[in-house]
């Protein structure tokens, strides 16, 4: 049977955050707009837009990913975490009270992104070493803090927590 | 980027020289040359050049200037011209020399410019490798079209 | 922004070909789209139509059968990173999916999609050239199989005819003995110089039986260092892996870099003089069985 094409709009359901959201959306359109404007999830950044840098990184199921750089429609039937569904200011998650209390937010700019890829990796290795942190943030460029807090806050977290944070 | 290559024609200088002038003949040389037009005789031309860079298409209409003629040794032109799809322009010097070489021709050809736009995001390396196949394609074939 | 296009996810490889006939020009494949959504936002190519293989049926698998490996095109780095088939057969490969690009990039990129692309800074397309990989090609007439060396014919230039499909690269397992070690040297995303070397020892242990070397990022494809491989039959793993061996090569010399962003031509030549030294050292070190914890400034030792 041939295939038969994607409509210039889909109608995608996904799960972000916890919540079900049922959208129509442009084949072209990119994750990243789709949840900065249509879901007011503003957390995710459009920095360099070719997935150096790491500043939109959310997470689709267990893995990081670039949403400047990923089509809206691969998300269908998927499960998303972005920098929102990690913790309120009243209920943060203990990366975010981790990076709060290194000092490991200057601009804030690489923060949601740092946050959600260090917890692929604690979900992951919930004992990584520095080798293995400094590994996983490989992608995640930050131009203010020199990496160093940011660092000592995920293994301090990961040395708190004792299991997956 | 920068191109120098040398070649021995089999045709004399002045048959050579005719050859340069001819401008369809000299369009079917160039590689990607879909089409020329005199605009100006023996000082402006329009010429249409398509290239494939990887997946990605060039088409670029060309404004040629000649800005140097000294029969039959010498050639200087411009060619300029940009590709708004992929936000290319394009600047290059060609120069021809010619000298004698027994009953044929000694042609140096310099050919140096450059692509400025988006499609830099490549790598220098790869317009530079891609001016050399063109500038060595195009002495290939007018070394066949002056033989014939 | 994305200029709009068609998205087709055949679920049969001939479906997926049959669809590249029907577009010709206006169609391109997609899996990972690591690259190409990337030069679609530049605009560089503007494809009517993606056809998306992610979903066709085995098309990313990663199997062992016969001393080699099957590494399906639409697997991703992250998949051949942990495939316990790759730890088991042919360990470097999986430690170097683990080092391409970024993290994100190993979840969604693919390693047919890294080959097909034929970025000269691609680790696979050097690694796998000391794995003896051939590429599988499906096209409208059936399957033919292309050695890589031939297969990546240039920057962003392969052989893959334009109705065809990648569908699978296959390595064959070293022989037993046999060490190796993969050397990424470089201060930005893509490496300025990646080094494969694969040393297998004599019965004895002692001597150099066979060596591969590949050298890439630096000319205009990846290659096999013929030459040196053949001088260096007969060394003696002790003075390679103290780093006392001449391996100079003139056909590093002759390889055709470019002064870029990396660097300038002369400074590429010179680095791949170093890193192949130092990816000989610690291949001879592994093969010689000695402990060996090789760090060098910007480099990745894997």
């Amino acid at each position: 049977m041939p295939a038969t094409p994607t409509p210039s709009s889909s109608s995608i359901a996904f799960t972000v955050n916890g919540h079900r959201h049922a959208l129509e959306v442009p084949t072209h359109a990119l994750l990243l707009d789709v949840l900065r404007d249509r879901l007011d999830l503003k957390g995710a950044k459009r920095s360099c837009d070719m997935q150096v840098c790491g500043a939109c990184t959310v997470l689709v199921g267990d893995a990081p990913v670039s949403a400047c750089s990923y089509l809206a429609v691969e998300a269908d039937g998927r499960e998303l975490l972005t920098v929102e569904g990690l913790g309120t200011p009243d209920a943060m998650h203990p990366l975010q009270q981790a990076f709060v209390d290194h000092g490991a937010v200057q601009c804030g700019f690489c923060t949601s992104g740092m946050l959600l890829s260090a917890k692929a990796l604690l979900d992951e290795q919930p004992r990584p070493t520095e080798a293995d942190v400094l590994h996983h943030l490989r992608g995640n460029l930050c131009r203010c803090t020199g990496y160093r807090k940011i660092v000592d806050a995920i293994l301090a977290c990961a040395a708190q927590s004792g299991s997956a944070a | 980027m920068r191109v120098a290559r040398e070649l021995v024609i089999e045709a004399a200088p002045e048959a050579l020289w005719r050859l340069l002038w001819d401008v369809p003949r000299m369009a079917a040389c160039v590689p990607g040359c879909a089409e020329a037009h005199e605009l100006a005789p023996h000082q402006t031309y329009r010429a249409h050049m398509t290239q494939k860079v990887g997946p990605i298409s060039l088409s670029v209409a060309l404004i040629v200037e000649i800005l140097a003629a000294e029969p039959p040794w010498h050639l200087a032109l411009s060619a300029s011209g940009r590709d708004p799809v992929v936000s290319a322009d394009i600047a290059m010097r060609v120069t021809l020399d010619c000298a004698p070489d027994g009953t044929g021709t000694r042609l140096h050809i310099g050919a140096e410019g450059q692509v400025l736009g988006k499609l830099g995001a490549l790598g220098h390396g790869v317009i530079q490798r891609k001016a050399e196949e063109t500038v060595d394609e195009f002495g290939r074939r007018l070394a066949r079209m002056a033989r014939s | 922004m994305l200029r709009p296009f068609t998205l087709y996810r055949p679920s049969t490889l001939s479906e997926a070909g049959a669809l590249l006939r029907e577009h010709r020009e206006d169609a391109t494949l997609y899996a990972g789209g690591t690259e190409l959504l990337l030069l679609m936002k530049e605009g560089l190519v503007r494809p009517h139509v993606l056809v998306d293989v992610k979903h066709v049926a085995g098309l990313g698998e990663v199997v062992a059968a016969d001393g080699a490996i099957r590494i399906g095109a639409t697997a991703s780095h992250r998949t051949v990173e942990r495939s316990a088939a790759v730890q088991a057969h042919c360990p470097l490969v999986a430690g170097v999916a683990r080092h391409v690009a970024n993290a994100r990039v190993r979840a969604a990129g693919t390693v047919g999609g890294n080959l097909a692309f034929a970025d000269p800074h691609s680790d696979l397309a050097t690694l796998f050239l000391v794995f003896e990989a051939r590429i599988d090609l499906r096209g409208p007439d059936g399957e033919r199989e292309v050695p890589l060396d031939a297969f990546v014919l240039g920057p962003y230039e392969t052989a893959r005819r334009g109705d065809e499909i990648l569908s699978a690269v296959r390595l064959r397992s070293w022989p037993v003995g046999a060490a190796g070690a993969y050397l990424k040297f470089g201060l930005y995303e893509r490496p300025t110089l990646g080094v494969a070397a694969v040393l297998v020892p004599d019965a004895e242990g002692r001597r150099v039986s066979e060596a591969r070397l590949a050298i890439g990022c630096i000319g205009p494809r990846p290659q096999r260092l013929r030459a040196l491989e053949h001088h260096l039959r007969g060394a003696p793993l002790e003075e390679l892996a103290a780093g006392r061996a001449d391996v100079a090569s003139a056909e590093i010399d002759r390889i055709d870099a470019v002064t870029d962003l990396h660097g300038s031509a002369d400074y590429k030549l010179e680095m791949a003089q170093v890193f192949t030294r130092r990816a000989l050292r610690v291949a001879a070190a592994r093969a010689a069985h000695h402990v060996i914890d090789a760090r060098y400034p910007y480099t990745v030792v894997v």
